[in-house]
């Protein structure tokens, strides 16, 4: 069940765009494909989507095979069954809020009062209860992003995929709706796939978010896990700000950095010699010079940038060998000596890159 | 990411469908451009004229040295280069005014420019011929109302060919250089204000030389119109005897003893000159895209032109009144009077030349010929151009770029070329003196038209809307009967209009291709006129521009809006 992809190659001028990607998607749940622009996100979803034909692969979407190389099954986008809300929406000028939404009713040649009565909640759901007769040209960017998603819901489909659909409103508009979405997927329980390149939509509205770089997967777990223990400095950078620090990992697994500072770590180095250890900016903590010598977790350093951000502070300190950034609640001045610490659960070791 | 091929042709259960359009596509395409090259290539070789008894000769490469076409071919590059640059500066100028000044009568001058557009070059001509030919109107007025006979116009000469080009061709350059004026980034200019420079120094040393490149190819494009040109030279040359490319081939092909293998040598030469300045133009527009724009839709803070104003007025209304008002009243007068006289208290007034065109029956005929050729050959224009641009701009299967290439080349044959090129053809293609030859003329001359108005919306088209449909669970037929189409509606109907009118008025390949069976409208005009018969010709002209002016006003009003 869900949507199921394995080995998905898909080509642009014999350059590999997507490039051997396996993954799985459970019924109900929703992934984020999540990385820079060209790393294959998008391809992957119009290759399930059906707009592209991937070269070799196999998808399947509930349980149907809706695509395999091997036995040249290609399933045309019309008869799979699945609601997409494209990144410029692909609001059809030409009809009107309703017509719009009943479209895909309308194709499945459904009765008349059924197309009204689903229209009308499909609509009721996004917001829109007050819009059916609405040429579609005098939506603001926001509302024509939720006759997309309705438009995408109403014939109830298997998957639902999203496109970017938040980047092209604008930053208060884009948290709200993200909530919406995210409400209205649990509540429709339905296996969805959502592509973007901001991490803040990734961490906040997924089950699970797969990181891909140069069309490959790099990783695939929950937001938390993502976030917390990276497999390696790409995908660290990608999910949330990052301090690295360089270090030397010894045979018992702690690491030095050349300034004579010691880093521990809760979790399995990935082998001893030169690495970078990464501490998130809200788990270091910034407190008072105490002077004499500092255990391990412990760097000393001068407060060299003070940002007020409403709620909390953001410090760049700066340490002996790096200018790591710090989120505390707690006032330092600016030129302010401290130390910031850390605890070993909070500290992982990468290898370089 | 979006994919530059389409899901049609990676699909192979229902690609074939698509292949075959694709097929039916290039190979009309193919025939209906390639034909008339390749006759005229075959036609270039031969002694005689087509459907005579020919040997292989070089003689007709040979005689393009002659001295005769070499001053042919100087006097028409003479008068091009001098239309062109005339014609670039004053359509830069109203651009300028309509766009960028503080100009008080945009929206008529707008409409009237668009009027120019549309008024037809062979009834401008006309006008200028009944205006200021040695008997004509002006002549008669200096000398008889004012007695100063040391001031004569002749429109029979080289200045005269210049002086009607000009006017035809500045709406042209007008909607040529609109595009890039508007579209420039105005915040360009607003930074050269602040930075301290007066008005005059913004346009000198921001505008211009951001404009440069749509200038040079405006320039470019009028230079190849004007050597196109067959109905103004043809109507005031031939009598002055000064002769272009364009009328030197209607001559040597329609006049005995005819020398239709000279003629053919001449088009192909005429035609690498405009092609080679096609080429160039095209170059230079995808090199140098329309200069920095932004589409914040701020405006530019017109230009105040201050004492300017009245000089601007004057220019404007003496522009419109040269290029419509005064030809369409000269017009206007011949046809409703007996005989001609200059002074229209000494005319005897008349509805006679209008009644006279219901009398002759070749003239009914003519309209009847028209309406085939121009409303039935549009249908078929807008079709093939239609398929041409969704395959080249959107579907894009192997072989899109000839099939592009193929469909563009007209845009650098002249009319009369593509008209010779089919009458060439006659060796082996027997549908000479049906309209079927017009039509199938017209289509190939005209294609660009076509291709290039459905070209520009399909690549408006976000490929989305489609895909949506698609993914709705609408099929391609589907999803192309109820998306695609409603949407591209309004510009089919605009293409369709513009090539009923390119057809309507087309004058040069008909001329060497009509025959009494087939003759069109554009045709009757002009036979009145060499006829002297001005009366009648210049109500049958007024009739074509009421339709004209009049389908233009009902269905192109989008390109008149400011």
């Amino acid at each position: 069940m869900g949507i199921s992809v394995k080995g998905l190659v898909k080509q642009y001028a014999g350059k590999p765009v997507v490039d051997h990607i396996d993954f799985e998607i459970a019924d109900g749940e929703l992934v984020s494909l999540l990385g820079p622009s060209g790393c294959g996100k998008t391809t992957t979803l119009r290759c399930i989507a059906g707009l592209e034909t991937p070269e070799s692969g196999r998808i399947a979407i509930d349980g149907e095979v809706v695509f395999d190389a091997d036995s040249g099954v290609v399933v045309e986008p019309y008869h799979r069954n699945i609601g997409m809300v494209f990144q410029s929406y692909a609001i059809w000028p030409h009809m009107t809020v309703f017509e719009n939404v009943a479209f895909p009713l309308r194709v499945r040649r459904m009765a008349a009062a059924d197309i009204e009565r689903r229209v009308g909640r499909a609509l009721e759901r996004v917001g829109l209860g007050a819009f059916h007769d609405r040429s579609s040209q005098q939506l603001s960017g926001g509302q024509q992003q939720r006759v997309a998603v309705a438009r995408a819901i109403v014939h109830e489909p298997a998957v639902l995929l999203f496109d970017e659909p938040l980047s092209n409103l604008d930053a208060r508009l884009r948290d709200q709706t993200r909530a919406e979405i995210r409400q209205l997927q649990r509540e429709l329980r339905v296996s969805t796939i959502y592509v973007t390149h901001d991490q803040t939509e990734a961490l906040s509205l997924s089950d699970r978010i797969l990181v891909m770089h140069d069309g490959r997967i790099r990783q695939l777990g929950t937001p938390e896990a993502i976030y917390a223990r990276p497999n390696d400095m790409f995908v660290a950078e990608v999910v949330g700000a990052a301090n690295f620090f360089d270090v030397t990992v010894d045979d018992r697994g702690a690491a030095t950095d050349t300034s004579g500072a010691t880093f521990h770590t809760a979790f399995a180095p990935p082998g001893s010699g030169p690495a970078r250890a990464l501490i998130r900016p809200d788990k270091l903590l910034i407190g008072p010079d105490p002077g004499g010598d500092l255990g391990p977790n412990r760097l000393r350093g001068t407060v060299r940038q003070r940002l007020f951000m409403g709620g909390y502070y953001e410090y760049v300190v700066e340490t002996r060998l790096a200018s790591p950034r710090v989120l505390s609640s707690a006032e330092f001045a600016e030129k302010a000596q401290v130390v910031l610490s850390f605890d070993s659960g909070d500290c992982i070791f990468l290898l370089k890159e | 990411m979006s994919g530059a091929r389409s899901l049609a042709f990676n699909n192979q259960r229902s690609g074939w469908l698509i292949q075959a359009i694709f097929g039916t596509t290039f190979l009309v395409t193919a025939f209906l451009i390639i034909t008339p090259l390749a006759a005229l290539l075959h036609g270039s070789f031969q002694t005689g004229s087509p459907g005579m008894p020919t040997v292989f000769t070089w003689k007709n490469w040979a005689d393009l040295g002659s001295g005769n076409i070499i001053h042919t071919l100087l006097i028409t590059c003479f008068i091009s280069v001098v239309t062109s640059v005339f014609s670039t500066i004053g359509g830069a100028g109203l651009t300028w005014l309509v766009y960028r000044s503080d100009f008080r009568f945009k929206r008529s001058l707008v409409a009237a420019v668009g009027l120019s557009f549309f008024f037809p070059g062979f009834i401008l001509a006309m006008a200028w011929v009944i205006l200021a030919s040695p008997g004509g109107i002006f002549n008669d007025v200096l000398d008889e109302l004012f007695g100063i006979e040391w001031l004569q116009f002749d429109i029979y000469s080289v200045g005269g060919i210049i002086w009607i080009q000009v006017l035809h061709i500045i709406p042209f350059a007008f909607f040529t250089l609109r595009g890039p004026m508007i579209s420039m980034d105005s915040s360009l200019e607003e930074a050269g204000y602040i930075s301290g420079a007066n008005p005059w120094a913004v346009v000198r040393r921001i505008t211009l030389p951001l404009m440069i490149f749509p200038l040079l190819s405006s320039l470019l494009l009028c230079f190849v119109l004007s050597v196109e040109q067959f109905a103004i030279p043809a109507m005031v040359g031939i009598p002055g005897h000064v002769n272009t490319l364009a009328t030197e081939l209607y001559l040597l092909t329609s006049f005995s003893p005819p020398n239709t293998g000279l003629a053919a040598s001449v088009g192909l030469a005429m035609s690498a000159v405009t092609g080679l300045s096609i080429l160039f133009q095209r170059q230079i527009i995808r090199r140098h895209n329309a200069p920095t724009v932004t589409g914040r839709g701020y405006r530019v803070r017109p230009m105040t032109l201050g004492p300017w104003r009245a000089v601007a007025n004057g220019v404007c209304l003496f522009y419109v009144a040269m290029s419509f008002i005064i030809p369409a009243l000269a017009l206007i007068y011949t046809s409703g009077i007996k005989f001609f006289v200059a002074n229209p208290f000494e005319a005897a007034w008349t509805w006679r030349n209008y009644l006279q065109i219901w009398d002759s029956p070749g003239t009914i005929r003519a309209f009847w010929n028209t309406l085939v050729v121009a409303g039935g050959g549009a249908v078929l224009g807008l079709t093939l151009g239609t398929l041409i641009a969704w395959f080249t701009h959107r579907l894009r299967p192997r072989g899109y770029r000839v099939l592009d290439a193929l469909a563009s080349l007209p845009f650098g044959i002249p009319g009369i070329v593509i008209g010779l090129g089919f009458l060439w053809s006659y060796v082996y293609l027997p549908i000479y003196g049906t309209l079927l030859v017009l039509v199938f003329c017209y289509v190939a001359r005209f294609l660009p038209y076509a291709t290039e108005t459905v070209g520009a919306q399909v690549v408006q088209l976000d490929k989305a809307l489609e895909e949506a449909a698609w993914v709705s669970g609408a099929n391609r037929l589907a999803s192309f009967r109820r998306i695609i189409l409603p949407l591209l509606r309004p510009t089919l109907q605009s293409g369709y209009f513009l090539l009923f009118i390119a057809y309507f008025r087309e004058i040069a390949a008909a001329a060497l291709l009509y025959t009494a069976s087939t003759q069109v409208l554009s045709i009757s005009i002009w036979a009145f006129f060499e006829n002297a018969n001005w009366g009648v010709a210049s109500a049958l002209s007024i009739v074509a521009t009421v339709i004209t002016v009049t389908l233009m006003a009902t269905v192109m009003r989008a390109p008149l809006k400011v």
